[in-house]
């Protein structure tokens, strides 16, 4: 009898094992879409486009992307979480998404609404200034706007965008009062900068290197723990003056919650394996962006802890939850 | 001399051979959409804007222009023919320009028309060039104070000048204004008029509300109307004006010319307060004055010189400060922030080869005009046979598809069809479109200039009449708002309403 249960138990795992064993291998079954939740160009979009490429060319079917753009992300979001669970819909989330539960009401319950699959990269921000700003230095930036509290002014590209937390996070470690000048989009927030008319940004490295290299702005750090690639002489900004300030833009792919785990594995190991390449890694540092790498899980956990920092910080900057 | 180095280097930017076609495209069409009554160009540049997004800037831009003055063109040919203005510009070419065609002298009416045009663009072109880097050189020391003052001038001036019922156009600047504060506030990160659709908190999209109006809106209103299209194409003979002709005609091509541009840089002047003054100018300063509105040639050249140096010069506060003078302008300012440029004096310096390409490419066109136009004539009137019941249910496909792929988002698609149904309202009952996208463009901006201004100057509202361009700006727009007042020039914009 006792031979017969354990018999009839293998056997049920064995099943059970072939069932998964096959979903992962029948997907993709039909062409895959990812979403990405902002317009075309931007670093959410290079990173949706590289990893399809990639999926495309290694699945053997179409891998396509699809722009949905709209309330920082929420709209691309909601259709991705409402969406069958079944691999063929993927969401290019970024740091966006740990504040939009901030921001929002949400539609969905973000910490249960994702089956978190692979980050692909990190984006860090520069502290830029005009260079009529006589500092140099974080620490420079720092002494200036202690000795004239509210005096400064920095732009960004609207409420909750990783231009203005950026920032918020250096006000809060810092203790320092610089005023916020909130517009729509990076780029006009940019023009103000250069005219002179704002005194700081703190922008992708992209946006920013033309102006760097021409002189209209310098460069204060880079809020990583690391060099970029780009910008090899930009100190970090713990380098600088603020010890362990750390503002970057990380990009990765979900599936909506309950996606089979052998799909989610399989999608993990090819998105690995495309971080390898050397071709990939190049299109990246040109990007202003680096490789991140971590497992599916730790990938669950790192979304968690983002969201917990940057509701602080919203907190800590007095925006209200609409 | 850096105007001709900035004009060839223009002209190298726009004969390029993409640049080359996408103009020839625009004039083409632009001539096409002149050609037929019911669809305009404010319609066409709103259903085009969505394929620019694929183009590079300089040849949407060339493209989208082509278009506009195209169907200045194009809006004379059907005037002349068929007595229909094919655009509300063209109404004053019917009266003698209708005339002229049935005495069997079609074809110097369209020549003179044709030459008028061009010698007013290439004017019009010139004047561009050569105010443009200056305006665009003080305009660089605006900041948000002066911006906010330059569009509540900008603003008032359309409210007051527009054709029609003033109070009219008046609420339709505020139903702009009402529709542009929707969606997230910039400063706040509150939520405005949104009713809970994640798809409104960017605000309602400059394409839907331009196409569904425009485009969906005047078709339906257009279908209401029974036309009459009595086409004298047979009696286009010889072409040539004669010399008699000529001599009559330079006097009113540049005195047109002269008025055109004068009220081109003017907000809210549509191109047929243009040609209307024109006409009312001609009649005056003429010999015999009994011969208009009996085919006198004066009376197709000056307003056809007006109406076409309106348009072009709607382009210098446009493209130098960034302030669109009419609606057209205002899809153009669109286009432009489409493309991710930012519109304002930078655009010159830092997109030199838009500027100066745009600028040659509308001198191009207006040759490509001339050598379309005039020997194409027979096929252009072919067109008007083409029966609407084909002709508007592919443009409202075409809409639709335009409008889906900006966000491949069908929540717009129904906004578009919402807007259709109050565009043919408003149409209806006579409330003006363009004050309404006016207020929807500069709305938001003011608002934005307005806030920001408040928040660097710590919240101290003197820094408007503190800094001088910034006053300069708000006695302009008192002086507009008294002028508007004054019972004689009350009288005067009724006589224009009639």
């Amino acid at each position: 009898m006792r031979v017969t249960h354990s018999l009839l138990l293998k056997a049920a795992g064995a099943l059970l094992a072939l069932t998964t064993a096959a979903a992962a291998q029948d997907y993709p079954a039909k062409p895959v879409r990812i979403i990405v939740p902002f317009p075309p160009g931007a670093i959410n979009d290079f990173v949706g486009r590289t990893v399809a490429t990639h999926l495309s060319n290694r699945l053997g079917k179409q891998v396509v992307v699809e722009n949905r753009a709209g309330a920082g992300g929420v709209v691309g979001t909601e259709l991705v979480v409402n969406a069958p669970n079944d691999g063929h819909t993927l969401l290019v989330v970024s740091l966006a998404a740990t504040v939009n539960p901030w921001l929002y009401k949400l539609p969905y319950d973000q910490s249960k609404a994702f089956a978190p699959i692979a980050v692909v990269a990190t984006a860090p921000n520069v502290i830029a200034v005009h260079p009529d700003v006589p500092a140099k230095t974080a620490k420079d930036l720092i002494a200036l706007a202690k000795k004239q509290p509210g005096k400064l002014q920095y732009a960004s590209s609207g409420i909750g965008t990783f231009l203005h937390l950026g920032p918020e996070l250096f006000k809060t470690m810092a203790g320092v009062d610089i005023l916020h000048i909130p517009y729509k989009g990076a780029a006009p927030a940019m023009v103000d900068v250069i005219g002179g008319r704002a005194q700081m940004v703190a922008a992708s490295i992209p946006s920013t290197l033309a102006h760097l290299r021409s002189g209209k702005l310098r460069a204060i750090g880079i809020g990583a723990t690391k060099r970029n690639g780009l910008l090899p002489d930009v100190p970090t900004i713990s380098e600088s003056g603020l010890p362990g300030y750390e503002a970057a833009n990380w990009i990765g792919i979900v599936a909506p919650a309950g996606t089979p785990a052998p799909i989610v594995a399989k999608l993990h190991k090819e998105i690995s394996l495309m971080q390898e390449t050397p071709e990939v890694q190049k299109q990246f540092t040109n990007q202003g962006a680096d490789i991140m790498r971590m497992s599916s899980a730790e990938f669950a956990k790192f979304i968690a802890s983002e969201t917990a920092k940057w509701g602080r910080v919203v907190k800590e900057a007095g925006i209200k939850a609409q | 001399m850096d105007l001709f180095n900035n004009l060839i280097f223009g002209f190298s930017e726009a004969l390029s051979l993409q640049n080359l076609l996408y103009c020839f495209i625009g004039v083409l069409v632009g001539t096409l959409i002149g050609v037929l009554p019911g669809i305009g160009p404010l319609g066409t540049i709103a259903i085009l804007l969505p394929i620019t997004y694929g183009v590079p800037p300089v040849a949407a831009m060339i493209m989208l222009a082509g278009i506009y003055y195209g169907a200045q063109y194009g809006g004379s040919t059907t005037a002349i023919l068929v007595n229909l203005p094919g655009e509300t510009s063209a109404v004053v070419t019917c009266i003698d320009g209708h005339q002229m065609a049935q005495q069997g002298r079609a074809g110097p009416a369209l020549a003179i028309a044709a030459i008028g045009s061009f010698f007013a663009g290439t004017v019009g072109t010139l004047l561009i060039a050569l105010f443009g880097p200056p305006l665009a050189d003080v305009a660089l020391k605006f900041g948000a104070p002066e911006y906010f003052s330059l569009m509540l001038m900008g603003l008032v001036a359309a409210a007051v000048l527009a054709q029609g019922d003033m109070v009219k156009s008046i609420a339709m600047v505020v139903m702009g204004l009402l529709l542009g504060i929707i969606g997230t506030d910039v400063n706040s990160g509150v939520q405005r008029f949104s009713f809970g659709f994640f798809e409104l908190t960017d605000g309602i999209g400059f394409i839907v509300v331009a196409v569904g109006v425009f485009a969906i809106g005047e078709i339906v209103s257009n279908l209401g109307e029974a036309q009459e299209r009595r086409v004298l194409a047979n009696k286009v003979s010889h072409l040539f004006p004669t010399l008699q002709d000529l001599k009559k005609s330079w006097g009113p091509i540049l005195r047109g010319t002269g008025i055109g541009c004068f009220f081109g840089v003017l907000p809210g002047t549509g191109p047929s307060i243009a040609s209307f003054s024109s006409y009312m100018l001609e009649k005056k300063v003429a010999k015999n004055p009994d011969e208009f509105g009996r085919g006198a040639i004066q009376g197709v050249a000056g307003p056809e010189a007006a109406n076409n140096a309106d348009a072009q010069c709607k382009f210098i506060p446009m493209l130098t400060l960034g302030l669109p003078a009419s609606g057209v302008m205002a899809l153009m300012l669109g286009a432009l922030t489409i493309q991710g440029i930012q519109p304002g004096p930078q655009v010159m310096t830092q997109k030199p080869e838009l500027f100066w390409g745009l600028i040659a490419s509308m001198w191009i066109g207006n040759l490509l005009l001339v050598v379309l136009n005039l020997p194409l004539i027979g096929l252009w009137v072919k067109l008007l046979q083409v029966p609407y019941r084909l002709l508007f249910p592919a443009i409202m496909a075409f809409s639709a598809i335009g409008v889906f792929s900006v966000n491949n988002s069908a929540f717009e698609i129904h906004l578009t069809a919402l807007f259709g149904v109050l565009g043919f309202i408003w149409m209806r009952l006579g409330f003006p479109l363009a004050p309404m996208l006016l207020g929807f463009v500069l709305g938001p901006m003011m608002e934005e200039y307005l806030r920001r201004a408040m928040l660097m100057s710590g919240g101290d509202p003197s820094v408007f009449i503190t800094r001088p361009i910034s006053l300069a700006f708000i006695i302009a727009t008192i002086l507009i708002l008294v002028v508007m007042v004054a019972p004689s020039v009350r009288k005067q914009r009724e006589a224009f309403t009639d």
